[in-house]
């Protein structure tokens, strides 16, 4: 069994963008969500593994319809929510 | 189980319900260690919050594209980086 994540060898997705030119974010929230996410693994709220898990568990609809950072927050969202740091949104 | 550089190695091909870093596409396929790069914890144990998983041995794992792809391949040889339970030897 494998889940949305695990894409590796699919074909349809396009080609990636590997010039070295992009912007490394495309929106301010971005740059916003990137730094959240470094803090809360440097401070030992969440490890680096239940980061990536918690993004791999995402509904699949919802993983193909969401941008980078967006599946980010998505990630940051469920471990914080899990561990009773943030309420309902 | 420790391996060396050279060594022949068969990827598990497991049903996994959770976190690992065993993409499906490299389930179940020959390749060859072609370097070693330390213990690390396992994130199959580590996504559970756990601050002692075991560290384990990674390795970079080269495949033929043919294994990988199929017969027809015309991609490049791939290479992962595979921890030492998702591996076993092969002949």
């Amino acid at each position: 069994m494998t889940r949305i994540n695990d894409v590796g060898g699919m074909t349809g997705f396009g080609a990636i963008d590997v010039s070295d030119d992009a912007p490394g974010f495309h929106h301010e929230w971005e740059a916003r969500v990137f730094a959240i996410n470094r803090l809360l693994l440097q401070k030992g709220v969440y490890n680096l593994d239940e980061f990536r898990d918690a993004i791999e568990r995402m509904d699949p609809l919802d993983y193909l319809e969401a941008s980078y950072y967006e599946r980010w927050l998505h990630g940051i969202e469920t471990l914080l929510r899990a561990k009773g740091l943030i309420g309902a949104l | 189980m420790r391996f060396d550089v050279g060594d022949r190695v068969r990827t598990q091909n497991r049903n996994s319900l959770g976190h690992t870093r065993l993409p499906a596409y490299l389930r179940g396929r020959d390749g060859e260690i072609v370097r070693r790069l330390g213990a690390f914890p396992l994130p199959d144990v580590r996504v559970s919050g756990s601050a002692d998983a075991p560290k384990e041995e990674l390795y970079t794992v080269r495949f033929a594209a043919a294994a990988v792809w199929g017969e027809t391949a015309q991609e490049p040889d791939v290479c992962a980086d595979l921890f030492a339970p998702y591996l076993e030897r092969a002949e």
